[in-house]
């Protein structure tokens, strides 16, 4: 069998004989000398780096896109990258506020004054069960709340010159849903829940406003007559 | 042939007299742990043609069996054939001259020891679920300690070597060397000996697993492929400034890769994204080792003039297939294309083209190289070196050919055709090659023996 | 890049980064998965396994059977799994807290099993299936773990009985937080 690369490697093998060392060497110091001349001299200006600077630069952008895009939210319980996208379809799920949390936060934010009973104290703090202020027209009782009340009212018959502060500034919108819809429901009070959607949008419409005078809340939303 | 070169034998340079001996263990071990991978995946081939073959005992069933050929291949084969690479290599380039071979050669002998007493209690049928973690727990401390013993020369050789300089095969090896001994340790602890709960423990297999065939196969398979094409070849690797953001990020982006083999399995998507993401990080890799192996072999025709040189037409393979492997992975790591090919052959062929036609052609291409210059000696027979390249390169592309074509018209697909006889064939044509280089070995290492080759320093 | 302590650190960083991207978060999302209701009240899921399903664990990895079979349904965006009918939801991290060796496997030339316990008819249909296997099918009959005793009928060994038992407690038949039951 007549065979070039046999040969080949014969012919290699005999150049390579006693040489091996130094041609390892060589091997090498060449590279050694390529990697500290970054350029190679005899090409001039290559192209090469920089488009691989931009390659790898168009590599990171989409791992970012693609990491915001398919992460899930890098939650623990996304397993399916389809699911929230069919949650979504079957429309935004219903606000169900929770009394039971709404009773916490209430005892926690509210009841250092309003009591625990929602009775008040008698000349300091006006009541808010059988109250008609935090009931009908949602908005006012959600304003008080997130922006405060400064001023003298009447409540059953008795005055109050009471300086509420704005509790539900620092609270999220679902925690100051479950207190008002707690509110208006508990101690024999009985007016429809408030979703935490109706909250965003009063505190967006209000802003970082400073407390409501009794005046000027009573002008937008007077007290409904029973 | 070997008559007529005999009187031209040469003496053997100091350094390749120094690491001879381990060199020769882990060679001739890793020869016959591939002889016994192929009789094994023939078998396990000819099982899925005929079910029923061998099926009457529980020793020889075909999960059983294909546990065996998988670990006998990357453990007992490419690892031990990665031993000599790297310790011949790194000697070569650091002019280093092992002074007491016996540590590397007791490493290498618990080696096999433990791995044959592995591979025994897996046939008795204690194993574990793991892919490449089936042995027993009390395998793994063993052969991390053999590990240690066979692979750390590499590192004490470049900690000694004379000069300051470096080259980059150098840096693929210090890294494969250091990786497979820490996934080993972390995969072991945290999967046999305290597991972690439930799907962590199909993250951290994933994490080892890449991290094995990727770094610690795939890097001392780069290391190789650089210094046999500057070698061989006689260029500088063009773009060689590159090499080092090359290493760099092939070690950063395929260390995160593990998910990637997990998309759709019930660990949370951010992972299985992050993973995604890592896999086509690798491109910048790949980019990297195709300019720096073609940028230096293309010009002046140096690609005819490798085809005719045995260990670059082996090595030549090997890296093409390396790049198309790599791509492969990448394309199919995209979740759409992913969905269509998991679980099907087509993963197999994947898997097939980066540790044989990758790893293993590399392996090959380099013996070719080292064993002459190991012994004196020449190859016994260029036929059977011939036979060797063709019947390995064909069988593998008919395997992976028939396996990709297979996997991916398996999608949408709701039976289990197995198309198994392009398998079978293919096994036995790596069989026959995998044999005509084990008889030229053995010839050309025990033909040295014989009185007449006594060396010479 | 000449300096070996400089490379093993670099190399000791890469690794480190993806065991803590990887392993150590996902320690943290997954490793204190408990048991929970499918509703409100009700009884916990996953279902504690029986004795005998464990021991019959052991024999499904010891026959390697996780070389074939995988036990993981993708979500029904990716892959045929659900359309195929080997569950109704796609399995989730909670599903598997129980398992002492997790085999979600890699490769499927048998069908999937991880809700193969709410498929299977009858303990008999199963018994014939592994010791005569089906036609057609490449799944070799796994006649050793039957012994036939004098009247003709085969008698299963206690692996096979174990390996029935494990292959019947493999149910993902019910809702979990993270994913649910299509009413």
């Amino acid at each position: 069998m007549t065979d070039p690369h046999s040969s080949n490697n014969h012919s290699q093998r005999s150049s390579h004989d006693g040489s091996e060392g130094s041609s390892d060497s060589r091997l090498v110091e060449a590279h050694s000398q390529l990697a500290k001349n970054k350029e190679e001299p005899s090409e001039g200006f290559s192209s090469l780096p920089i488009v691989i600077v931009f390659l790898f630069c168009g590599f990171g952008f989409w791992a970012g896109v693609y990491l915001t895009r398919n992460a899930g939210g890098f939650s623990a319980n996304s397993f399916d990258l389809d699911a929230p996208r069919l949650v979504a379809d079957s429309g935004p799920k219903a606000f169900e506020p929770d009394l039971a949390k709404g009773q916490a936060l209430f005892i926690q934010q509210c009841s250092a004054c309003h009591q625990a009973t929602g009775l008040g104290v008698p000349g300091a703090f006006p009541p808010l069960a059988g109250s008609p202020w935090p009931l009908g027209n949602d908005e006012r009782i959600i304003k008080i709340v997130l922006a405060g009340l400064a001023g003298e009212i009447e409540v059953k018959g008795t005055k109050y010159n009471g300086n509420m502060p704005n509790i539900g500034a620092g609270l999220k919108d679902a925690q100051v849903a479950n207190i008002v819809s707690y509110v208006r429901s508990a101690w024999g009070n009985n007016a429809e829940a408030v979703t935490d959607v109706k909250v965003a949008e009063v505190r967006k419409a209000i802003g970082g406003r400073a407390q409501y005078s009794p005046k000027e809340i009573l002008e937008a939303h007077p007290l409904e007559t029973k | 042939m070997s008559q007529e070169h005999s009187s031209s034998r040469s003496s053997v340079s100091r350094i390749d007299a120094s690491v001879s001996l381990p060199v020769r263990l882990f060679i001739i071990s890793s020869i016959l742990w591939l002889l016994v991978a192929s009789v094994l995946s023939l078998i396990v081939a000819l099982k899925l043609q005929v079910p029923s073959f061998l099926s009457d005992c529980a020793w020889f069933t075909y999960g059983r069996l294909e546990v065996l050929q998988r670990n006998a291949f990357i453990y007992g084969w490419a690892s031990n054939a990665l031993f000599a690479l790297n310790l011949w290599i790194m000697s070569s380039l650091a002019r280093f001259e092992l002074k007491s071979s016996w540590l590397p050669v007791l490493g290498g002998l618990v080696w096999n020891l433990t791995l044959t007493y592995g591979l025994i209690q897996v046939l008795l049928g204690q194993l574990n679920g793991f892919a490449l973690l089936e042995m027993p727990k009390e395998v793994a401390p063993a052969m991390v300690v053999a590990f240690l013993f066979a692979a750390l020369w590499p590192a004490v050789a470049f900690a000694r070597r004379p000069t300051g300089n470096v080259f980059v095969s150098q840096w693929y090896i210090i890294g494969a060397t250091f990786v497979f001994p820490v996934i080993t340790v972390v995969a072991q602890l945290m999967l046999l000996w305290c597991p972690t709960l439930g799907v962590m423990q199909a993250l951290v297999h994933s994490w080892f697993y890449q991290n094995l065939i990727l770094l610690w196969l795939g890097g001392s398979a780069l290391s190789a492929i650089y210094y046999f094409i500057a070698k061989e070849s006689g260029r500088t690797i063009s773009a060689y400034y590159l090499a080092t953001v090359g290493f760099w990020t092939y070690f950063l982006f395929a260390s995160w890769t593990g998910p990637a083999t997990l998309l759709g399995a019930p660990i949370p998507v951010w992972l299985q994204s992050v993973g995604v993401v890592a896999a086509l990080m690798m491109l910048v890799p790949i980019v990297i080792t195709a300019v720096n192996f073609f940028g230096t072999l293309a010009p002046r025709s140096g690609i005819a003039q490798s085809w005719n040189n045995t260990t670059l037409r082996f090595v030549l393979v090997g890296t093409v297939s390396f790049i198309v492997s790599a791509l492969l992975s990448v394309v199919f790591s995209t979740r759409s294309l992913n969905a269509l090919v998991r679980f099907t052959e087509f993963t197999q062929a994947q898997e097939h083209l980066a540790v044989y036609s990758f790893v293993s052609m590399v392996i090959f291409g380099a013996a070719y190289y080292i064993l002459p210059r190991l012994t004196g000696s020449f190859w016994p027979s260029a036929k059977l070196v011939h036979l060797h390249f063709w019947a390995s390169t064909l069988g593998s592309l008919l395997f992976v050919v028939a396996g990709l074509n297979h996997g991916w018209a398996a999608h949408g697909r709701t039976d289990f055709a197995v198309s198994a006889l392009p398998g079978l064939v293919a096994a036995a044509l790596l069989f026959v090659g995998h044999f005509a280089f084990a008889l030229n070995a053995f010839g050309m290492l025990t033909a040295e023996e014989a009185p007449s080759s006594r060396r010479s320093y | 890049m000449k300096n070996l302590n400089l490379i093993l650190a670099g190399v000791f960083f890469t690794l480190a980064a993806s065991f803590g991207g990887l392993l150590l978060s996902g320690q943290v999302q997954l490793g204190q998965l408990n048991r929970a209701p499918a509703e409100e009240g009700g009884p916990l899921f996953p279902a504690k396994e029986p004795g005998l399903a464990i021991q019959g664990r052991q024999v499904y990895i010891s026959l390697g059977c996780v070389a074939c079979h995988t036990q993981q349904v993708r979500p029904a965006g990716q892959g045929n799994d659900i359309a195929r009918g080997w569950a109704a939801r796609p399995s989730v991290a909670r599903d598997y807290i129980l398992q002492s060796q997790v085999l979600i496997g890699s490769h499927r030339l048998g069908p999937d099993l991880v809700n193969y316990g709410a498929r299977v008819k009858s303990d008999d249909e199963l018994h014939t299936y592994l010791r005569t296997s089906v036609a057609g099918s490449v799944m070799p009959a796994y006649g050793f773990l039957y012994t036939q005793s004098k009247d003709g009928s085969f008698r299963p060994t206690e692996d096979a009985v174990a390996l029935v038992a494990y292959l019947k407690s493999l149910k993902i038949d019910y809702s979990s937080p993270e994913a649910k039951l299509k009413q």
